[in-house]
């Protein structure tokens, strides 16, 4: 009889970390939408921040989320056309199965855990270097150093999955590698590399450590790229850093808001890349 | 040699070039952090930084000790927090759970990590430091060990901290464990079944000693994770540089030193250089767990590949 | 007899495996010739250095000549694409692209040259018509390859190989994963294909060998052990083993006096055992064994026929496990 009650005592367990785990992530949606909801307005994503907005006046934080989309879809494109370009050659048929790919996969995969507050810094030093300050650019190119690694490793792995037999239909019909790759591998290959793409952007966008020292804060749209910028993590941040209860409930709004993107980006990334999927080979 | 071929030689080392690039950025990050975290370490003794526990860059005192301390204790809190209910959780998804529940709960697991830090952050500041400064009271003065507070608690605390980052390594470890878990192959649950085992003794005594090394450099991936955090956590913490004695008391972590320091007051000699040190001193630490998690992964790989 | 391919002295390594045994002959034009033998003999590694596709096979190795059209394919420097578009490959299992069966067609002629529009609809329509699968699929040319039935695909693989214009086609056990009837519509189009085509098909059912084969090559644990025009081979084969092999497929009812399971018995053990298992029988009884150390698959009938004993059938029966039959 021992041996059931072991069992059923750690089954119970079982079910109630899995309850405390899920659980979880509902109380962390559920308190921030019970707090972010009531202070949320139309005004809040329409407006830049007026005079006295930190102290509880009028104003919105437009600036805060076009800044974060500038950040977001500046540093997913320019890390899409690293990352895709450097997956690829991870595949058997150019480098994937000597020692160099390995070396490269664990530098990646170094670079995917090292701190993002770590980027922040190191992009800092580089940025000083050419005499830059903080800027939409600096953030860009930190956010995508950050990107590298997570779009570069999820999309060997849906790489790797491409059946061969469908490498060498192509093969055998004349194809080159290149031809073959770009004609066959892709187009197999398309909704994992979007869903990459789209975890990458989700990283991008709610990363602040990176962003702090290198994109900086302004009340203001960006015109160029050279121009500081805001974003939603570090609004979230600053807003909840203030004295004033009226602003810390923007702070939570603010992180709302941002919760709901990257929720509905993921439930978006996840309907559409089933649409993708309409000439895949199983 | 024809344009099609010139075409597939030229976008070969193009894709080469690529990979090179972002593999070298490591590199050179790591090189670019030592020669700037040289200067202090000219001055002083590593023994001197590491281990002092004076933190006074104005009178030039830079003693890591307290903040290498409020990492560590916050990220190892994490880690108690988080490792036994996600291992349990991975074994019931991995071995229990039903097809439908699993390719449900799994989806779930995966949108917990991809909610930003900040927003943790904010949760932790509006659910779990006000829970933590009134149960702190209560329990504070039951006199436990590591569970005392002295005076008064503000909630922002030790504890605030592990429970958030707990939180935040959830997804890693049950999605590589339970991966894990199920690349385990049948025949030797199966085996032990057919001996009479339980399902439970089953787990316990063939599956898991399987699984383990798997499951242990899923635990070193959630730690590094944890280790590097540093929003969610400097909004929770407390950051007073003190070394802490309870889970109730404030810390103050590495990164949430260089989070709250850098780019101001540079004018201070040695300043952005011990900041810099400092963030070398987190990307080593990443560097060596990494490494060990993966060498542990890939030999996994390889004797599932071979055998 | 006019030859297309001839192979010279051809090895093949896996590794330390040598899959390929110095094997030489030529290979007919506009004929069907069959490469025959059990699975692991060769035949796939045979057909994979006609095409090159074996370099991209980790490990492995070739040396010898196979020379078509005056050019030795397995020359290190030579245009590989080239080499691969004058052969068409019909795999073992349909390998449609994940793209349209209009674009499935179209992927070929594309990489080599530029039709138009216009053209390529001509070229589309021309090679399914040539397959077999116009009819079924006209109306939906732009729905993805993969909502075809298995059949289908297996024709529109041949559509597809056809369409880059090769002068030869390499099956590898076309028919193995099709059902009877598409099977038979594979062979139909592949006994139109020979007078146009040189056509090369690797099989281990030696029906559709006698089907469709004007030539056999019969390939046995990496050599060559016979080759000839397809009713000679069949009718009088020279060899014994290929003798074996043939009935050995048919599975002739043989009346078995007597059984030995000699499984994880050694080489040379498993020898001995057979010789006094037969010891015991009288002349002309009919004794079967069963074996599964490699070697003696190819040692004990070579033994028992130095002894003037005859073999009948030698067959694997499992991925492990070989039948040989042997009369006294």
């Amino acid at each position: 009889m021992d041996k059931l009650i072991e069992e059923r005592i750690f089954k119970i367990l079982m079910v109630v970390s899995l309850g405390i785990v899920v659980g979880s992530l509902f109380m962390v949606i559920a308190v921030i939408i019970w707090n972010g909801a009531p202070s949320l307005s139309i005004s809040m994503i329409t407006q830049t921040p007026k005079g006295g907005y930190y102290l509880g006046k009028e104003g919105g934080i437009l600036n805060a989320i076009m800044g974060s989309l500038y950040l977001a879809f500046g540093s997913v494109i320019l890390a899409f056309i690293i990352s895709l370009p450097a997956a690829l050659s991870l595949q058997k048929d150019y480098i994937g199965k000597t020692r160099l790919a390995y070396y490269i996969r664990l530098s990646l995969d170094v670079l995917w855990g090292t701190p993002s507050i770590v980027y922040g810094a190191f992009g800092f030093i580089v940025m000083l270097y050419f005499g830059m300050r903080a800027s939409l650019l600096g953030g860009i190119i930190v956010l995508t150093i950050l990107q590298l690694p997570i779009m570069i490793r999820s999309m060997e792995e849906v790489i790797k999955l491409v059946p061969y037999e469908l490498k060498e239909a192509s093969y055998t019909l004349g194809a080159t590698r290149f031809e073959t790759t770009f004609g066959v591998v892709m187009r197999q290959a398309l909704p994992g590399i979007f869903t990459a793409v789209i975890l990458a952007f989700g990283r991008g966008i709610g990363d602040a450590a990176s962003v702090l020292f290198t994109a900086g804060y302004t009340d203001s749209l960006p015109r160029s790229l050279l121009d500081p910028v805001a974003s939603l993590p570090l609004a979230v941040f600053f807003q909840l850093g203030t004295p004033f209860p009226e602003v810390q409930r923007r702070a939570y709004a603010s992180a709302l808001i941002l919760l709901l993107i990257v929720l509905t980006l993921s439930i978006v990334s996840r309907y559409l890349s089933r649409k993708f999927t309409k000439n895949i080979i199983r | 040699m024809n344009i099609r071929k010139l075409k597939d030689a030229f976008a070969g080392r193009l894709m080469l070039a690529a990979a090179l690039f972002s593999s070298l950025i490591v590199l050179l990050m790591a090189i670019i952090l030592y020669l700037r975290s040289r200067p202090i370490l000219e001055v002083k003794t590593l023994n001197d930084l590491l281990l002092g526990s004076i933190w006074m860059p104005f009178q030039g005192k830079f003693g890591f000790y307290p903040f290498i301390m409020g990492t560590l204790y916050v990220t190892l809190l994490a880690m108690v927090i988080a490792v036994p209910l996600s291992i349990l959780s991975s074994i019931y998804l991995a071995e229990y759970a039903h097809e439908n529940v699993r390719t449900k709960v799994l989806p779930v697991i995966d949108l917990l990590a991809g909610i930003p830090p900040v927003v943790y952050g904010v949760w932790g500041v509006l659910a779990v430091v006000p829970a933590i400064s009134y149960i702190a009271p209560v329990i504070g003065n039951l006199g436990i060990p590591f569970l005392t507070v002295k005076g008064y608690s503000t909630g922002y605390s030790l504890l605030a901290g592990g429970i958030v980052l707990a939180i935040m390594v959830f997804p890693i470890i049950i999605s590589i464990s339970e991966q894990v878990l199920r690349a385990v192959p049948f025949d030797i649950k199966e085996a032990s079944l057919s001996l009479g085992a339980t399902r439970w003794q089953t787990i316990k005594h063939a599956v898991i000693r399987i699984a383990y090394p798997g499951i242990a450099a899923a635990i070193i991936l959630g730690f590094s994770r944890a280790i590097g955090e540093t929003m969610a956590v400097l909004m929770v913490v407390g950051n007073v540089p003190n070394i802490p004695s309870s889970v109730f008391d404030s810390a103050y972590p590495l990164t949430a030193l260089i989070a709250n320091n850098y780019g101001e007051m540079m004018s201070i000699p040695l300043y952005d250089s011990a900041l810099l040190l400092a963030a070398l001193i987190l990307m080593l630490v990443i560097l060596f767990f990494t490494v060990a998690a993966r060498l542990i992964l890939i030999r996994i790989e390889r004797s599932m590949a071979y055998g | 007899m006019k030859s297309h391919i001839s192979i010279q002295d051809v090895n093949a390594f896996y590794g330390d495996h040598q899959a390929l045994r110095n094997i030489t002959v030529e290979i007919p034009q506009k004929q069907v010739t069959a490469i025959i033998g059990p699975s692991g003999c060769g035949k796939s590694t045979l057909l994979k250095c006609l095409n090159r596709l074996i370099d991209l096979t980790d490990g492995a190795s070739v040396s010898g000549k196979i020379i078509v059209d005056g050019i030795n394919v397995l020359n290190g420097s030579i245009d590989v694409t080239d080499v691969r578009r004058k052969m068409g490959l019909l795999p073992q299992k349909p390998n449609p692209l994940p793209m349209s069966i209009y674009d499935n067609i179209a992927y070929g002629p594309k990489l080599h040259g530029k039709p138009g529009k216009k053209e390529m609809d001509e070229i589309v329509e021309k090679y399914l018509k040539i397959s077999g699968l116009w009819e079924e699929v006209k109306d939906r040319l732009k729905s993805p390859a993969n909502k075809l039935s298995i059949g289908q695909q297996q024709r529109l693989c041949l559509a597809r190989g056809l369409a880059v214009e090769p002068d030869i086609i390499l099956c590898d056990e076309p028919t193995s994963a099709l059902d009877p009837v598409s099977s038979q519509h594979i062979e139909q189009q592949l006994l139109k294909l020979k007078t146009n085509y040189t056509i090369v098909i690797v099989t281990h059912n030696i029906h559709q060998a006698m089907r469709l084969a004007d030539y056999v090559i019969h390939l046995y644990l990496g050599e060559l052990v016979e080759h000839g025009h397809a009713n000679e081979v069949f009718e009088n084969p020279k060899e014994e083993r290929t003798r074996a092999y043939i009935n050995g497929t048919f599975s002739i009812d043989l009346k078995i006096d007597s059984e030995a399971n000699l499984k994880g018995k050694m080489c040379p053990f498993n020898f001995v055992y057979a010789k006094q298992a037969l010891h015991n029988l009288e002349d002309g009884k009919i004794l079967k064994i069963i074996v599964d150390d490699p070697t003696a698959v190819t040692e004990v009938p070579r033994g028992m026929e130095a002894d003037g004993h005859k073999v009948l059938i030698v067959k694997e029966i499992n991925k492990t496990d070989w039948e040989i039959v042997i009369q006294k």
